[in-house]
């Protein structure tokens, strides 16, 4: 049996009366594309947070690559990691050029002697989210879109053996969007590498992930590619007022509705 | 002008002046692209002015100037990083606080010591000629010290300051570096209260790199284009301060002032030349 890379079990987080995570249980195989879904609030991004090795969780235990996830063992294990957090209005400053925003996800950047034999590195990954063109651009002169490329390249960079995404299409138009899924698929499949994926739009990323767990405070439902998530679920995560509308497996995207508040695609 | 340079270069003042004024240079143009980077001028400002304390302790008591000045404003620097970002107070309205505080408790002291021994104005604006034996030494130390933890820290400081979030989720211990960039920052900002005094070294640490800021495009270059930019005030401030006999600090704040000046005209002459270039 294959050591599984995630390994989460009776995890939880916030205070005892009202926790915001609770009982999460969870296992991520190598190569395996999962996606999260949930309401605001549903404690998608500190789930995230938590295997990120950010914010240390109330309790339960996390295994990455076999091995616990501690304070001591959190550095090592988290080179091995790519993380793109939510961004919130985060308009970059500092003077660089769209190459050393991704050098900096190598894993030995910080280290002063060692330079340029990654330049190959950096070129395929920007050649990954189709960027290359953009290399030596000014990282502040970028829109936001291509900002979040050159960030998703900077995560993919150091070849990490799990991906760890929060809303990564939030800055992307439709066609990017759809792109980025299926760059994702492709690296799951050709290199084993693992994603955990926090997405709010369950029908964009549908054909594209192996498995999608739907949370709110607790995992109600983890449904494998082409099973469908029951209408019961759908209440219990988001309400009554909720409308469910059928769709299928090629519906790129969603064409914006007049009404978008309260429709979810399940 | 090249008798008059000669004769700069030559004055025993200025031997004894301008290798202490170029050190002090180096390390701020270093540390000053971090200032930048971590938006923290007014770090500089409190710590400096804090210092007022540590030098108050040291004449009461009769410590050597420089050492605890600077163990004072380590101390006060650590604590302002130690400080709790999200509940509590905010870094800027506590490192107001403890501004405000110890710059009492400093002029309280003095005051009450024997301040004959003590040139007040000299400490308030710097003087480069006042530095004893001791704090040559010390400087010398400090100008083989910063160098190093600066060389080996620089691109961790710089991812942090890029987006410390990634930084931290991809395994950099993030507070402990915070803290050594906040202890260096406290120390270099010693150094400069000798050259230009309590009120004045927030220049030194803020505008080489602020010059720098128009022109550099990455870590390397905006730190070499730093580094140029303080010198070369120095260099001007020290020789005018030694033509008009000027004091030497609020001269060489004041010819970085116009290097800034001038790269920030320079900057928005070339960005309107490229608009209107088809």
């Amino acid at each position: 049996m294959t050591t599984p890379i995630v390994q989460i079990s009776h995890l939880s987080f916030g205070p005892l009366n009202k926790p915001i995570l609770d009982g999460i249980n969870l296992k991520l195989e190598a190569g395996h594309f999962l996606g999260i879904v949930g309401p605001n609030g549903a404690g998608k991004s500190t789930l995230l947070n938590i295997v990120a090795g950010l914010t240390p969780p109330a309790g339960g235990h996390i295994d990455l690559f076999g091995r616990c996830l501690t304070r001591f063992s959190r550095h090592k294990l988290l080179r091995q990691i790519g993380f793109l957090h939510q961004l919130h209005d985060h308009a970059p400053r500092l003077p660089m050029r769209v190459r050393d925003v991704v050098a900096m996800g190598l894993a030995d950047y910080t280290a002063p002697w060692r330079r340029s034999h990654h330049q190959s590195d950096i070129d395929d990954a920007l050649n990954l989210v189709d960027m290359d063109h953009l290399a030596d651009a000014d990282f502040r002169h970028l829109s936001g879109g291509q900002r979040q490329r050159a960030r998703l390249a900077r995560a993919l960079v150091r070849k990490p053996k799990l991906l760890l995404l929060d809303e990564p299409s939030a800055a992307l138009d439709s066609v990017r969007q759809e792109k980025l899924f299926q760059l994702l698929r492709r690296l799951c499949d050709e290199t084993g590498m693992s994603v955990i994926m926090v997405e709010h739009d369950i029908a964009a990323i549908s054909s594209h992930v192996d498995s999608v767990a739907c949370l709110n405070r607790r995992i109600h439902h983890h449904a494998m590619k082409g099973e469908d998530i029951p209408e019961d679920v759908w209440r219990a995560m988001y309400g009554d007022h909720i409308h469910i509308m059928a769709h299928d497996a090629h519906c790129i995207g969603c064409a914006p509705s007049e009404d978008e508040h309260g429709h979810h695609h399940g | 002008m090249v008798e008059m340079i000669s004769e700069f270069l030559a004055s025993p003042v200025m031997g004894e002046a301008l290798l202490p004024a170029l050190l002090i240079g180096l390390l701020t143009a270093s540390m000053s692209v971090m200032v930048m980077a971590h938006r923290l001028s007014f770090l500089t400002v409190g710590v400096s002015h804090a210092s007022l304390a540590g030098l108050g302790l040291a004449v009461t008591f009769s410590l050597p100037l420089l050492p605890t000045a600077t163990v004072f404003a380590v101390l006060i620097a650590l604590l302002l990083a130690l400080m709790p970002r999200k509940k509590g107070i905010s870094e800027d309205a506590g490192t107001g606080i403890l501004f405000a505080g110890s710059m009492a408790l400093g002029v309280l002291l003095i005051s009450t010591a024997n301040s004959s021994e003590v040139d007040l104005f000299g400490l308030l604006f710097g003087n480069i000629l006042t530095m004893s034996p001791i704090d040559l030494r010390w400087l010398y130390l400090m100008s083989a010290l910063i160098p190093v933890i600066f060389f080996l820290s620089a691109r961790a400081w710089w991812s942090i300051a890029f987006d410390a979030v990634t930084a931290e989720a991809s395994g950099l211990p993030v507070s402990a570096l915070r803290l050594l960039l906040y202890g260096l920052v406290g120390l270099t900002v010693i150094l400069c209260v000798k050259l230009a005094g309590i009120v004045l070294t927030a220049g030194l640490m803020l505008l080489p790199a602020a010059c720098a800021w128009f022109w550099g495009r990455s870590l390397f270059s905006l730190w070499i284009l730093s580094v140029l930019f303080s010198l070369t005030g120095t260099l001007a401030g020290l020789f005018w301060s030694y033509i008009y006999e000027w004091p030497s600090g609020a001269t060489v704040v004041l010819a970085l002032c116009a290097l800034f000046v001038m790269s920030w005209v320079l900057n928005w002459v070339k960005i309107w030349v490229s608009a209107y270039k088809v």
